[in-house]
């Protein structure tokens, strides 16, 4: 749980952690800004659920945050053309 | 003209299976080979491996991939490589193959890598055990692809790792982080075996293109970078032979 008196540099801190060594998350590639009561959570997961999963470990370290989830889920479909190397 | 599919990072685990295989399904129309450049799984057990093996195994291509860090997790790296491998995917660490790709000999040598950092600006193996074991790990990982460049007998030689060899692929990462995706020692192996590209995965946050100082191009093949199942690079070997002369 985060409190007041923490400086907000280490409450990110310790949420970046969490969502990489969380074993439901781990994710190392995930962003996070905090804002006063706020955080923003930014970056790429491979699924819907993935990202979704993000806002529970968040909500388990600091209920008393408000997250807002703008991970995006990463395009699987083929590419549209190709890179020649010359 | 060899064609090159390239994808790393895509993490993947039973809640993930089958997001890749229709993208993946017509690969032998626009690819003569698929690359894997670590990370295949998310926590590194076997459960996701055999999701891998699934996504990638039966492709009318070749796949030859490392691990990564995230591979790596559970302590079950071989067992990992065996999983895969019995589903047809070639897992090189620290060693090399060569493809026939329309009577052209394409080589790959492949190493999962470390960190450390670049150039002027990196750790040394110095002072605690701890340190010393990080740093020599990495020396370690990068003469074995030297190595494994070197001893390809092939017309094009490719780079494949997990951790960057430069840092221009890592532009839009943080600083701070760069000594833990990568290392100059790799780029310096690929440079002194003439390689003629490298791929890389790691960083989700960087760039795809960038160079060795020796001017091989790399490509960050990390799919948040190319935002799709995988990318295609295509190579004229008398055109890269020109280059390099």
């Amino acid at each position: 749980m985060t409190t007041d008196q923490e400086p907000p540099q280490y409450a990110v801190a310790r949420l970046r952690r969490a969502l990489a060594e969380d074993p439901r998350t781990a994710e190392q590639g995930v962003r996070v800004d905090l804002r006063g009561e706020q955080v923003y959570l930014s970056g790429d997961v491979a699924s819907e659920e993935r990202k979704r999963t993000l806002d529970q470990v968040v909500h388990d370290i600091a209920a008393n945050l408000k997250v807002h989830n703008d991970v995006r889920v990463v395009e699987a479909k083929a590419p549209v053309g190709q890179e020649e190397l010359r | 003209m060899i064609r090159i599919a390239a994808v790393g990072d895509v993490h993947l685990a039973p809640d993930a299976s089958g997001h890749l295989r229709p993208a993946l399904e017509e690969l032998g129309d626009c690819s003569d080979v698929l690359l894997l450049a670590g990370d295949l799984t998310k926590h590194g057990t076997v459960e996701e491996a055999e999701v891998v093996a699934r996504e990638f195994g039966g492709l009318d291509v070749p796949v030859v991939a490392v691990l990564g860090n995230h591979d790596h997790h559970s302590d079950q790296g071989e067992e990992l490589s065996t999983v895969l491998g019995e589903a047809g995917i070639t897992v090189l660490e620290g060693d090399g193959i060569v493809l026939d790709v329309n009577g052209r000999r394409v080589g790959i040598a492949g190493v999962k890598g470390f960190g450390g950092g670049f150039a002027g600006k990196c750790a040394s193996a110095f002072g605690e055990q701890e340190m010393k074991a990080f740093i020599n790990h990495t020396a370690e990982v990068s003469d074995q692809l030297g190595k494994a460049l070197e001893e390809l007998d092939a017309d094009v030689r490719v780079a494949l790792t997990h951790y960057s060899p430069v840092k221009e692929t890592l532009r839009g990462e943080p600083l701070e982080i760069y000594p833990f995706l990568g290392s100059y020692l790799l780029a310096e192996a690929i440079d002194k075996a003439r390689a003629d590209i490298a791929f890389h995965g790691h960083a989700h946050a960087g760039t795809e293109h960038g160079m060795t100082a020796g001017g091989v191009r790399v490509r960050n093949v990390a799919q948040p970078v190319i935002r799709s199942a995988y990318k295609v690079y295509c190579l004229e070997p008398a055109e890269l032979e020109q280059a390099a002369s």
